[in-house]
């Protein structure tokens, strides 16, 4: 597999603030990135140094084998950009929006204007195409932020948290085109703190904190890399105590207690050792109301790794 | 191309704002009437005249200083009213006629006429234009007088054949050499000299405000998205700069057009005066960008514009003429650009052409020159290093 972006030790300091510190991975053809980490970790810091827009202190970007940095500006061609925060004029249309920027790629013509049409189709904006942005919604400005960075058809497509602060609606919408994108062979490199959206989404994900990406793969390696084991949890009443000894010398289970409405196990692949645990569980005496299997996330493993929640700011 | 589309966008997005669009055009015009109404026909320097017989020649002295635009005349009756006048700058100047002077001038005898005002200001510097015209009528009447004296003629008779052959005689040939210029030129409408100094004043202070467009642009994270694009920074900076002269030479123009056609102001060879606002605009998108690049506040910028707008306008003469300043004043003024540009027209508006304001244009150029690569400079930076 060709590698569209390869970024090496990448490192970015602002004063004594090191937001990025070595930081190095790279995206295949038509393949899924997601950057995930919780605020402040370095991910916008990281992905303006890809994109060309932030001088990296040490290490290389490359795309499609040439050198981005600042100074860069043909190979910044293959790549399209969907800054985190909004980046439009609000004093110009939406359709404005795109042909500006449409220009600065390079286009023009009838070419810009069929690309122009496609993009307000794609983020659903074409009846409001002659408004200008700042009458706009925030989901339809984020939309509309989203279709300028996919206008020209780039290979590489990098979004920085395309959904913070978007209602649910217009959340299930982006990610929905990301995929449909991803699946039209683009490359995407995603950023994101919510841990749903990397699981659905992504390839393959670099967990990021600090300025450092500490685990990286996908999600089930990432998962069997830190060994977390499933959550099951019985509900039901009748001699606990027993039924939670007999569990715990079970094959498969790793862990068992009471808990309030029954007991609380922790499985190694729960899926093939359900039918045993529950027929042990019967057996000594415990009726059973139901059963909730939580299968490990990267949210478990975020907090594995590093003893804090994604989201604990 | 993608220089232009920067550039374009600048200009679009003007006309998209309607405040802007009331300060950039309409204001500036209404300004140019209101104090063209107000003040154009009294803002002219006050010239006390006493003359307590004046006699023929004496009256067409007064008659010659009334008819001259830019000059009021005011009659007196008595020397005290005369120097209080000028002490007190309710007249910017007087001249007295002795009650004898047209007798003596008559004889063809020396007569020597007063005139007093006060060092330095405006009324010192219509000296030349009284004595010119003094002169003028002294002239013909001593070519009268010289004609009445072979018995060829009644002094009378003569005198009206010498204006009539001095009405035809090239100006030049009677003139008598002055040192300094005249401070309004006769031909200079009522609108003239404002319509210059409101032009350089809001074509500055707009493209000042351009400053906090800039500045939006930074913040809206734009600058930031057009580098993401395949265009380099020299691009992005050219463009800008680009829309910044766009819209104040769009200004300008305006400006220059509507007051030609509304005012009938004449601003002299149309050469020469596009060429001061094609390089007076570039001065302003040059300190545009400057003073975009010494603010991170958008507001905070336009705030400080409009103060230095301001400011420069009334140090430049923009407000003022420049001639009422003191000669150190006036060497101070032109450390700014709306002296070179005022003094420019001023130029053009006295029948110069364009080889006439070669040192302006430059004065103008270097200016432009040096806060353009200085704004560059620094805006480099603040793309590339947020
Ligand atoms: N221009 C800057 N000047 C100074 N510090 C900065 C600058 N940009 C980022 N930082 C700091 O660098 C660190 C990483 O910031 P960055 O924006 O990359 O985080 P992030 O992962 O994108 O966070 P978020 O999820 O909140 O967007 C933070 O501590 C931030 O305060
Ligand atoms: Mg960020």
């Amino acid at each position: 597999m060709t590698a569209v972006m390869v970024a090496k030790g990448l490192a970015k300091s602002f004063g004594d603030l090191v937001a990025v510190d070595g930081v190095g991975f790279s995206i295949n053809q038509g393949e899924t990135y997601g950057l995930l980490g919780p605020n402040g970790a370095g991910k916008t810091t990281t992905i303006s140094m890809i994109a060309g827009l932030l001088e990296a202190d040490e290490g290389e970007v490359r795309v499609g084998g040439d050198l981005i940095n600042p100074r860069a500006v043909t190979p910044k061609r293959r790549m399209g950009l969907v800054p985190q925060e909004l980046a439009i004029y609000p004093d110009l249309t939406a359709r404005e929006n795109l042909e500006f920027f449409g220009r600065l790629y390079g286009m023009g013509g009838s070419e810009l204007a069929d690309r122009a049409d496609r993009v307000l189709d794609v983020v659903g904006l074409h009846e409001r195409q002659k408004d200008l942005t700042k009458e706009f919604s925030g989901g339809m400005k984020r939309r509309l932020n989203i279709g300028i960075g996919l206008l020209h058809n780039p290979e590489l497509l990098i979004l920085d948290e395309p959904t913070v602060g978007v209602d649910p609606q217009s959340r299930n919408a982006i990610l929905e085109a990301v995929e449909e994108l991803s699946r039209a062979g683009i490359a995407v490199l995603y950023t994101t703190h919510y841990m749903e959206e990397a699981e659905r989404l992504c390839d393959r994900v670099g967990i990021i904190d600090q300025g450092k990406i500490i685990a990286e793969g996908t999600r089930r390696e990432l998962v069997e890399m830190v060994g977390e084991k499933d959550r099951v949890s019985i509900s039901g009443t009748g001699p606990l105590a027993e039924v939670v000894r007999q569990l715990s010398s079970t094959v498969g289970v790793a862990e068992a207690g009471e808990s309030e409405s029954g007991v609380t196990l922790l499985v190694e692949d729960s899926s093939s050792h359900l039918a045993a645990i529950l027929s042990t569980a019967a057996q000594a005496g415990m009726a059973v109301s139901a059963v909730e299997i939580e299968q490990p996330d990267l949210e478990a493993v975020f907090l594995h790794l590093t003893g804090k929640a994604l989201r604990d700011v | 191309m993608k220089v232009l589309a920067i550039a374009r966008n600048n200009l679009v997005r003007l006309f998209r704002d309607r405040s802007a669009i009331f300060f950039v055009f309409i204001f500036p015009l209404a300004l140019i009437l209101l104090i063209g109404l107000q003040f154009g026909g009294t803002f002219a320097p006050r010239l006390g005249v006493l003359a307590p017989s004046p006699g023929t020649v004496g009256a067409e002295i007064i008659e010659n200083l009334e008819s001259a635009d830019g000059v009021e005349v005011v009659a007196l009756s008595d020397e005290t009213g005369l120097k209080e006048g000028v002490e007190r700058g309710s007249l910017s100047a007087a001249l007295s006629l002795p009650a004898d002077f047209d007798e003596r001038v008559a004889a063809g005898e020396v007569s020597e006429v007063g005139f007093i005002a006060r060092p330095g200001g405006v009324g010192a510097a219509l000296q030349p234009v009284v004595a010119e015209v003094v002169q003028r009528s002294v002239l013909a009447a001593n070519a009268a007088s010289f004609v009445a004296a072979q018995d060829l003629a009644t002094f009378e008779e003569a005198l009206v054949t010498a204006r009539t052959i001095e009405s035809q005689l090239p100006a030049s040939e009677v003139q008598v050499t002055t040192v300094g210029e005249a401070l309004f030129p006769a031909s200079l409408g009522r609108f003239d000299i404002g319509a210059s100094s409101q032009l350089v004043l809001f074509m500055f202070i707009t493209a000042l405000s351009g400053a906090a467009v800039l500045i939006q642009t930074r913040e809206l994270g734009l600058s930031r998205r057009m580098l993401a694009t395949p265009t380099s920074v020299r691009t992005i900076i050219t463009g800008e700069a680009g829309g910044r002269f766009l819209v104040v030479a769009v200004q300008g123009l305006y400006i220059m057009a509507g007051a030609l056609l509304i005012f009938g102001v004449d601003w002299g060879d149309p050469l020469s005066a596009l060429a001061i606002v094609v390089v007076f605009s570039a001065v302003g998108a040059g300190a545009a960008m400057l003073l975009g690049t010494l603010f991170r506040n958008a507001e905070q910028a336009g705030g400080v514009g409009v103060i230095v707008g301001l400011g420069m306008a009334a140090l430049g003469g923009a407000m003022l003429p420049i001639q009422l300043f003191s000669p150190t004043l006036q060497r101070i003024a032109h450390l700014t650009p709306h002296a070179w540009a005022l003094d420019a027209f001023a130029k053009i508006r006295a029948e110069g052409g364009i080889g006439d304001i070669g040192l302006e244009l430059g004065a103008l150029a270097a200016y432009a020159l040096v806060l353009l690569l200085a704004a560059s400079w620094r805006l480099r930076r603040a793309i590339t290093r947020p």
